[in-house]
């Protein structure tokens, strides 16, 4: 039997070993238009909302926000981050997505695949903050993986909130 | 002393004379059968005078190319060098494992396992490209801290919130 059959085999299990496994449907949840399908390979949005506060004694921080911390720590100044609210939402390109992390603080995101190779699968958000009903701020915003973008929003009692946003895949 | 066959020779051909013929014959009585080669040798010798040339030809490049003929059918061909192993489909496929085989090995042992987590906090980071501020008491800017590899929004103007409103409603 000639081998080489079989070498060309191996070769194509090999290759199809090292291709990322087809992403299967998700389904996610939009405000105002209940669930949706979103079928294909598409990268996910988290956002988060966080009370940063000083005390004596911190409490132990939630598991979301680890990655976060001595970030948070440092930026902001506070030494008790607690996570009041978060959502993920699979990222739909060129449809607007709303992010609802608490109703307090919704936000609606338009994506689309950020073009320089740097970006590492990122995206670039068109990103409307709002606060209630009331409008705050338009930015247009590049995001990739591991690159979180933090919003400093109002006094909260006798701390701050803070918004999170990272792209995930 | 010329040796016996030269002499013998020089005999048949009546060329040796005087004291060399003398001492031959003298020689000769030992060999009772010389006469008799002798008398063959002249008869040879006469008939092939008697027949100088070959007949002439009739055609004579025709007879050669004829010859030539006969000659190239009889010579064996020599045989097709077979193709080298390595432009062969089989060599090809045996490079393309072996170097597939290299570079796995070279991938596992030269790049060092980097933790999701540090691979995704590189060198790219989050970038504010527009921001608008959409209400008429806030201002919005941007703080890019490179030591923390953070983007923040920085939004001032907003109203503070009291502790006892309720942020997940």
């Amino acid at each position: 039997m000639r081998p080489w059959p079989v070498v060309l085999l191996l070769l194509l299990a090999v290759a199809r070993g090292q291709e990322p496994p087809p992403d299967t449907a998700i389904t996610v949840s939009s405000p105002g238009s209940g669930p949706r399908n979103v079928e294909g390979k598409h990268g996910k949005i988290w956002s988060g909302v966080i009370m940063a506060t000083n005390v004596t004694t911190p409490r132990e921080t939630p598991v979301e926000l680890r990655e976060f911390l001595p970030r948070l720590k440092r930026i902001f100044g506070y030494n008790d981050f607690e996570l009041v609210g978060s959502e993920t939402e699979t990222i739909d390109e060129l449809t607007e997505n709303w992010l609802v992390p608490t109703p307090v603080f919704p936000l609606s995101v338009t994506a689309r695949p950020a073009p320089s190779k740097e970006a590492r699968g990122g995206y670039l958000l068109n990103l409307k903050i709002f606060q209630g009903k009331r409008h705050l701020v338009d930015t247009e915003v590049k995001l990739a993986p591991g690159s979180p973008l933090f919003i400093r929003g109002p006094l909260y009692g006798k701390g701050q909130l803070i918004i999170v946003l990272q792209v995930q895949h | 002393m010329k040796p016996f066959e030269e002499q013998f020779t020089a005999w048949v051909d009546g060329k040796l004379t005087g004291a060399d013929l003398a001492e031959f014959e003298k020689q000769l009585a030992e060999h009772p059968e010389a006469a008799a080669e002798r008398d063959d040798a002249r008869e040879l010798g006469k008939f092939l005078r008697g027949h100088p040339t070959a007949p002439p030809l009739a055609n004579p490049d025709f007879f050669n190319h004829q010859l030539q003929q006969r000659i190239a059918a009889e010579t064996p061909r020599p045989v097709e060098k077979k193709r080298p192993f390595f432009w062969s489909v089989p060599g090809l496929a045996w490079a393309g494992a072996f170097c597939l085989t290299v570079s796995l090995v070279l991938y596992k042992t030269t790049i060092p396992a980097v933790p999701p987590t540090a691979r995704a906090r590189s060198d790219y980071y989050a970038q504010i490209v527009e921001i608008w501020s959409k209400s008429p008491n806030v201002t919005a800017s941007t703080v890019y801290s490179p030591e923390d590899d953070a983007t923040v929004i920085w939004l001032d103007g907003l109203d503070y919130i009291p502790a006892n409103y309720a942020l997940k409603q």
